[in-house]
């Protein structure tokens, strides 16, 4: 029992360490870390509207966490998740609005083309890391980048209305997805987002490819001797991670915004990566640092209003956190092929 | 040819040596922590550190000099940070780099509100820039003075930084070290080397050059500090390192290129151009050289191994003939 806990154990403690940075963080910007916790806290829970909020912040983290464990399994760093994001919530926009259809379906197409476009995102990135062994890391960072600026392009210079807002149309009440409750706009997603968890567990637990993707991440040479194809593994690992992100996208402009304008969930991907390794690579245990980060973020919402602490406290708390963890876990990665005698760094 | 004219000439040049210097001295940056077999990927984090803590420094002191001291040793203390974590802790380098970055970025947006009460950016408060560096004997020397007179002193120091790295990797017991423990870290082991001390060392001469290149962004390049200033440059630096594998000159080649993109997008701004896709294009570049160059890796994976083979082959008739 203690050995099976002690992990968790540890975890706990980087956590705690990583607050007590967090609280001297807050003091430097002169304001009380009490007061600071209550605040995030009462944010966070205080109330039905804002445990719903909690959840709306939730839902874009869990499935953004997910497609980075899909990843991660396999040894590799989706770090292109916030890219994919952005794609796939301006291509389930543009069905939105573009086309009139009886409601699942419209709502199905829309996720669907966003993470049909999510996948196209990364698939030359996944392609070249697949063949070339092209550092995946950076590539789908500097992908990021483009992806931001092309949908700001896109919705401006392209689909913006003559003398409106810097955003596309509305989507049609027609590919809404639905909310949970009345009172917020925390959705449908969040239920996805727990299934896709579930469902990515059972494959990485209980199938036989699973296990050999998760043999992949953690010891590719002998996986490689087990007879299983790297290369095309690899490929689809990455490919499924961007669709999963693009869909993360899709339910964003969906359920929540039903539009696309700039600055569209900003920083959603990377919390999801963050949230991921925090759970290292686990799904389950995404849907848990998922859940704190979003009261992280709902919280701080409170926080700007009710302290003089910016709402970026939160990411330094975070970064923190990872850092403190990241001493004592170890993420699964495939070392980088030495032959090309290039590449020397070990992962 | 109007437009080629307005846009190939000299201020082109000048605009590509102004935009290369920053990248140029964290990528050399990055170079020591390459060459001693560590991914940094938290440059941008250290760059965007530098560039706040000059601005803070210079405003407290009025002197941009001290402003630019602040700023590396704000940049040295996240470089501390990563090989604290990577080299004692043997975290994942990856995950500290991302942290350390997102850290980097949180820190500067809070401390900007705690210190101005702003968002966005911070100008005028007394920021004064580094001062611009005006070569004597420049004006004489017409087209080619007005291209290497004029700057502030750290793009100076990034191209200077360049044949001196080469004299430092080739020439000096440090150089070689830190080469040996990225190559062959057994055999420094065998030889004695502290493969630790090394990768702290290098870690921290990186955080001195990312420092330096934050505080030419905020002091030199601009006057200002604007809320994730650095805009991806580290990134970029970190895909220049893995496609020059830390080589100075590679490293050189590699800055002009985006420096040279950068240049040529800021102009096409004047004909009309969305301003979108001119941001996009130094990003694009720098995908388009990382997958280029790592294709053209292959053949040469493949020769090696074609020739290997070769060698494999002909061990036959090479015993029979010698006796």
């Amino acid at each position: 029992m203690i050995d099976r806990l002690s992990p968790y154990l540890g975890q706990m403690i980087a956590i705690f360490i990583a607050l007590a940075l967090g609280a001297v963080v807050i003091l430097t910007v002169n304001e009380s870390p009490w007061k600071v916790l209550v605040t995030l806290l009462d944010g966070a829970f205080g109330s039905p509207e804002r445990i719903a909020g909690t959840l709306l912040q939730t839902t874009p983290i869990l499935v953004c966490g997910i497609a980075a464990c899909i990843s991660l399994r396999g040894g590799l760093f989706n770090i292109g998740i916030e890219g994919q994001l952005f794609v796939g919530g301006f291509a389930a926009t543009w069905v939105g609005f573009s086309f009139g259809m009886p409601h699942a379906l419209h709502v199905l197409v829309g996720l669907g083309f966003a993470a049909l476009m999510g996948m196209a995102w990364i698939a030359i990135p996944a392609f070249f890391r697949a063949r070339y062994n092209t550092n995946e890391v950076v590539s789908t960072i500097l992908a990021n980048y483009v992806a931001v600026l092309a949908t700001s392009y896109l919705t401006i210079n392209v689909f913006k209305r003559a003398g409106g807002a810097p955003d596309t149309p509305p989507i049609l009440e027609s590919a809404y997805l639905p909310q949970i409750f009345s009172y917020s706009r925390a959705n449908w997603g969040l239920f996805i987002g727990i299934a896709l968890a579930i469902g990515v567990w059972l494959f990485f637990t209980r199938t036989a490819r699973g296990y050999a993707v998760t043999e992949m991440g953690a010891n590719p040479k002998f996986a490689e001797y087990g007879g299983i194809d790297i290369k095309k593994q690899t490929f689809v690992l990455l490919l499924v991670s961007g669709a999963v992100g693009g869909l993360a996208g899709g339910i964003e402009s969906l359920g929540v915004h039903h539009r696309f304008m700039e600055g569209f969930a900003p920083g959603f991907g990377f919390d999801g990566v963050i949230a991921a390794l925090l759970a290292n690579g686990s799904p389950i245990g995404t849907i848990g640092t998922a859940l704190f980060f979003g009261a992280l973020r709902s919280g701080s919402l409170l926080l700007e209003v009710d302290t003089t602490a910016s709402r970026e406290i939160i990411t330094v708390i975070q970064a923190l956190i990872i850092l403190a963890v990241s001493a004592q876990i170890v993420i699964r990665r495939r070392p980088s092929d030495s032959s090309a005698g290039e590449r020397r760094w070990k992962f | 040819m109007e437009i080629l004219e307005r846009l190939f000439n000299v201020t082109l040049v000048v605009a590509t040596l102004r935009t290369t210097a920053p990248i140029l001295l964290v990528a050399l940056g990055g170079s020591f922590t390459t060459r001693a077999g560590i991914f940094n990927i938290g440059l941008e984090g250290q760059m965007l550190l530098g560039a706040f803590f000059a601005v803070i420094g210079t405003i407290a002191t009025g002197s941009p000099w001290i402003g630019m001291l602040c700023g590396v040793l704000a940049a040295l203390a996240l470089a501390f940070t990563f090989a604290l974590l990577v080299v004692t802790f043997r975290a994942n380098e990856v995950v500290v780099g991302l942290a350390l970055n997102i850290l980097a970025g949180g820190m500067t947006v809070s401390l900007l509100k705690a210190i101005f009460g702003t968002r966005g950016s911070i100008f005028g408060h007394g920021l004064v820039g580094l001062p611009v560096v005006r070569l004597p004997f420049a004006r004489e020397m017409g087209w080619f003075g007005q291209m290497i007179s004029g700057y502030t002193p750290l793009v100076y120091v990034a191209f200077i930084a360049v044949p001196l790295f080469i004299l430092f990797y080739k020439r000096t017991k440090l150089g070689l070290y830190i080469r040996v423990v990225g190559e062959k870290p057994e055999a420094a082991e065998a030889l004695g080397i502290s493969i630790a001390r090394i990768r702290y060392t290098s870690s921290l001469l990186c955080g001195v050059f990312a420092g330096l290149a934050g505080a030419h962004l905020s002091l030199g390049y601009t006057t200002m500090f604007t809320e994730n200033m650095s805009s991806g440059r580290g990134f970029m630096a970190v895909a220049i390192l893995i496609f020059s594998a830390g080589d100075p000159l590679r490293i050189l080649a590699g800055c002009l290129l985006f420096g040279f993109s950068d240049a040529l997008a800021l102009r096409m701004q004047t004909l009309g151009v969305s301003s979108y896709v001119i941001l996009a294009i130094p990003y694009l570049v720098a995908l388009a050289a990382l997958f280029a160059l790592s294709y053209r890796a292959r053949p040469r994976i493949i020769q090696e191994t074609l020739a290997s083979m070769g060698r494999a082959l002909s061990v036959k008739p090479n015993t029979a003939s010698q006796p």
